[in-house]
């Protein structure tokens, strides 16, 4: 197992900047994740520590040794395509025992390898049959276990659940977790799910443009967005301005929800002048209007079940998401609610 | 920075690349230079002497013209029935359209010059028409019609039998890339009929309709066997033969092959760059299959008998040769008195015959191995790599499509004298190297299409395993696209026997005839020379017929892009 590191690589694609001066480290053992929009450079960053790219500049180290001159099959990573790129003319077997012919694995210790991957995988009885005759989900595990019996250093995953429904996309997801925590392998998983990354990830970073716009934690990154885009990529989001405001003592922010008192405590200094702030939806919390600084009109609900998401059409024109967690008969298409805001729901954007 | 096996190119795809481009040079750019330096230069200095005598020259005008002329009138016709049969298969609900599927393409498997052969049996001035007629008291038996007295006819029709299934599977396969939602759109909005054909049917048809175009035009216009064999010597083609051995003391003949050469580029460039870069093909999802025109039983019917009739005549030409190959004597009778199969015995027992056959086989097997290193080679390339220059070598790879066989084999004959590959010594390596650049842009497709059909992340999953560019190549990339390089070695294989410009010219003595050259030659002398000449032509055609067969089952569907421009 060895860590990765990236020293501000660049990638470009004639002229285009596919990846702008990336500068990570993946800690071994790690499951990270690259998070953002299709284009935004994650699938290239992937490809060159798979080798098949080369960055233009920066550095990018296994354990600190360069490894930019490594051809792909001298680099001992497993990787899971999107597609998942099983070998059509071999059996399951076949597939997952290939690896295993360049790694000067014996007969023998081929077999037993390639036994224990797939019951590890839940693909025993399976072996004989060619990819074709496999449902997507089991085609899915024929590539996890293709990557994962070779004890590659690095386990590079590319979006591996994208051609999955969503309920196996669920299950699968789980199964992944699973056999990370169990192999604790060094993982980079590429995706533009945040679910997924949300779920899954020990740490992540949020790429748009070639460049990150943030790394952390998911809880970090989803309770601290750092700007607007990270807010709107990673979950759901209110964006409003908001300008510092002191209101019988008390210093707070008015918004266009409402004035919010932040109080002295809050742990950081207000900006001067306007800024943005960004309001979950669940931290929407829906009041009889005359209650609270301000208020609208229920323009739409979509009932999930345990939840409703409510559009609300405020005074000013301004329309803001709310989630209502339980019960939500109280609000109806067309009734009034009021908002309130407190100081903890509140992130102010840079 | 590093260099990594899919992104930029290794030592190794400039060394093979920098290979392949100096055999070009050397076996396709030569040969045409010399033979342009030789009909513009005159004691070293610029001049257009050897064009004036030549436009001059009443023959060679004639000539000239007389092929312009075939090429035209062969590709009208051929354009005429591949539209018609086109448009009544994928557009109307007509009657038995597999029969007629598989029948319309039988003429592909009978190269015209075989079966000018059986022809001059059935319309020759003693042959089964005029015997017919003769026994129906309908023509005077001192007064034969003749036939083929108008040789020009006899080499049109069957060239256009022969090349018109091109031109079919080009505009089928034209038909079957446009989404027929388009016309139903267009329908939505008011189009009708002509209007409808006219200003979205035809522009969508119109890049696959002048590839095949431009293939027919140049197949008919440079093709040696047939005229030669209805001695029909006022053609560009058999002037350039005469001119072979000429040349060293009339350099006209370079002035005629560079002629040639000129109407066949531009027609191949015309085609190319005027439709070449706009592909308006679109593969849609969800694709409907269209709706079929509704015939009504009158029509139906009418074009059972029509088609009947058609196939009916377009098989003439085989059956001519498949009787004169098993009749022991046929003169001025309706049928031949007596049958035998002595002539294909006599195939591997007379001497010009069985040497002939056993060179062809050599030669092909040769030029099959050779055009598959190479086509395998550019196709990978061209399919694999990013380099500069990919064009050139895409361009060089197709560039034999618009060089005609007679124009390489008179200049291999010429720019080669004297050297240890003189043809005129020893024909061997330049009939092999010949026959391979000829099939060049078929085995190239026939593999690119391999290549594109497998995926290139099944090779980074291998490499990502461990298996280097190398083993890969084996172990995944080749096992996947086997069933192409079968496909296209077979294919090429059956074309090379049946090579005919390359083979006549080049073969000079008999010690070295091919197979073609043997045919040729035999069927030119009196007695029995005929008759085995028909037996090898058939041997000839049930080759071909079962090369195309197979090869259609391993390349599967894609098979008619291989016959395009």
């Amino acid at each position: 197992m060895v860590s990765v590191e990236f020293e501000s690589v660049v990638k470009r694609f004639g002229s285009t900047v596919a990846v702008d001066r990336v500068s990570l480290k993946i800690n071994e053992g790690e499951l990270f994740f690259l998070l953002g929009p299709s284009g935004c450079g994650k699938t290239t960053c992937l490809r060159m520590v798979a080798g098949f790219i080369s960055p233009d500049g920066g550095c990018l180290t296994f354990d600190g040794h360069d490894i930019g001159n490594m051809p792909p099959h001298r680099r001992n990573v497993g990787m899971v395509f999107q597609t998942y790129a099983l070998f059509p003319h071999m059996t399951v077997e076949q597939n997952v025992a290939y690896g295993l012919r360049f790694r000067k694995v014996g007969a023998a210790d081929r077999k037993r390898r390639t036994a224990e991957i797939l019951e590890r995988t839940r693909l025993e009885g399976l072996g004989k049959r060619l990819p074709a005759q496999l449902s997507g989900g089991q085609q899915q595990r024929v590539a996890l276990a293709r990557a994962l019996v070779i004890q590659p250093d690095v386990l590079l995953l590319d979006e591996p659940l994208s051609n999955l429904d969503t309920r196996l996309r669920i299950e699968v997801r789980e199964e992944i977790k699973k056999i990370h925590e169990e192999f604790r392998i060094t993982a980079l998983y590429v995706t533009h799910d945040q679910d997924e990354a949300l779920s899954l990830a020990d740490r992540l970073a949020v790429m748009r443009d070639g460049r990150i716009e943030q790394m952390g934690t998911p809880e970090d990154i989803y309770a601290r967005p750092a700007n607007a885009f990270v807010a709107g990529f990673v979950g759901d989001t209110n964006i409003l301005s908001a300008a510092p405001a002191v209101r019988d003592g008390t210093s707070g922010i008015d918004t266009p929800a409402g004035w919010v008192p932040i109080g002295d405590n809050a742990g950081y200094a207000l900006p001067v002048g306007e800024f943005d702030i960004s309001v979950r939806p669940e931290s929407v919390k829906l009041a009889d209007p005359s209650e609270c600084d301000a208020a609208g009109t229920v323009r739409s609900i979509d009932f999930f079940g345990s939840t409703a998401r409510i559009i609300l059409e405020l005074d000013n024109g301004l329309e803001l998401s709310a989630l209502a967690v339980g019960p939500s008969t109280r609000w109806k298409k067309g009734s009034r609610a009021g908002i309130r805001l407190e100081a903890g729901d509140v992130v102010i954007l840079k | 920075m590093s260099l990594s096996s899919s992104e930029r190119p290794a030592a190794g795809t400039y060394a093979g690349t920098a290979a392949i481009v100096a055999f070009f040079l050397v076996f396709l750019f030569y040969p045409l230079l010399y033979v342009f330096r030789k009909s513009f230069i005159i004691d070293g200095g610029f001049s257009m002497t050897f064009f004036r005598q030549l436009l001059e020259n009443p023959v060679m005008r004639e000539s000239i013209v007389n092929s312009l002329v075939i090429g035209a009138t062969v590709t009208i016709i051929s354009a005429g029935l591949g539209f018609l049969f086109a448009t009544l298969m994928v557009k109307t609900d007509m009657p038995f359209k597999g029969l007629w599927g598989n029948m319309l393409l039988a003429p592909i498997i009978l190269p015209p010059f075989v079966a000018a052969i059986g022809v001059k049996y059935i319309f020759g001035k003693f042959g089964m028409v005029n015997s017919l007629l003769m026994q129906l008291d309908m023509i005077e038996p001192r007064h034969p019609i003749d036939w083929l007295g108008q040789p020009f006819w006899g080499v049109v029709i069957l060239e256009a039998l022969h090349l018109f299934p091109i031109m079919y599977l080009n505009i089928v396969g034209s038909f079957s890339l446009i989404d027929p939602s388009l016309e139903e759109a267009a329908r939505g909005l008011g189009a009708k009929g002509l209007s409808l054909f006219r200003s979205i049917t035809m522009p969508l048809l119109a890049p696959g309709f002048f590839a095949g175009s431009s293939i027919v035009f140049i197949w008919a216009f440079t093709d040696l066997g047939t005229p030669l064999l209805f001695e029909y010597r006022a053609v560009a083609p058999v002037q350039i033969l005469n001119a072979v051995q000429a040349a060293q003391v009339n350099p006209i003949g370079y002035a005629l092959v560079v002629v040639v050469l000129a109407v066949t580029v531009i027609f191949f460039a015309a085609s190319k760059f005027m439709f070449g870069h706009r592909r308006f093909e679109m593969a849609a999802f969800g694709r409907t299959s269209g709706t079929l025109t509704r015939l009504s039983p009158l029509v139906k019917l009418l074009l059972v008998v029509f088609m009947t009739a058609f196939v009916l005549v377009s098989i003439i030409p085989h059956i001519s040769v498949a009787l004169v190959s098993f009749s022991q004597d046929w003169f001025m009778t309706v049928l031949p008195d007596a049958w035998t199969t002595e002539f294909y015995a006599k195939v591997f027992s007379h001497p010009i015959a069985a040497l002939s056959m056993k060179n062809s086989m050599l030669f092909s097997s040769l030029s099959v191995i050779l055009v598959l290193v190479m086509g395998g080679v550019i196709a990978y390339y061209l399919a694999r790599k990013k380099f500069r220059g990919k064009e050139v070598l895409d361009a060089c790879a197709m560039l034999p499509l618009a060089v005609p066989g007679v124009v390489l084999a008179f200049g291999y004959v010429q720019c080669f004298f004297g050297t240890p590959i003189d043809p005129r010594m020893n024909p061997v390596v330049l009939l092999v190297i010949s026959y391979a650049v000829r099939r060049l842009p078929l085995v190239v497709r026939a593999l690119y299409a391999g290549f594109q059909q497998s995926s290139v992340t099944l090779e980074e999953a291998s490499q990502c395993l461990g298996a280097s560019p190398g083993t890969t190549l084996r172990l995944i990339t080749f096992p996947l696209i086997r069933a192409n390089f079968l496909g296209a070695a077979i294919l090429a294989f059956a074309f090379s026997m049946l090579e005919v410009s390359d083979s006549l010219i080049l073969a000079m003595q008999e010690k070295f005839y091919p197979m073609t050259k043997a045919i040729y030659m035999l069927a030119g002398r009196l007695g029995d020379g005929g008759y085995i000449a028909s037996a090898m032509g058939m041997l000839g055609v049930l080759l071909l017929a079962g090369a195309i067969m197979i090869a259609q089952r391993l390349i599967g569907s894609r098979m008619g892009d291989l016959f395009r421009a």
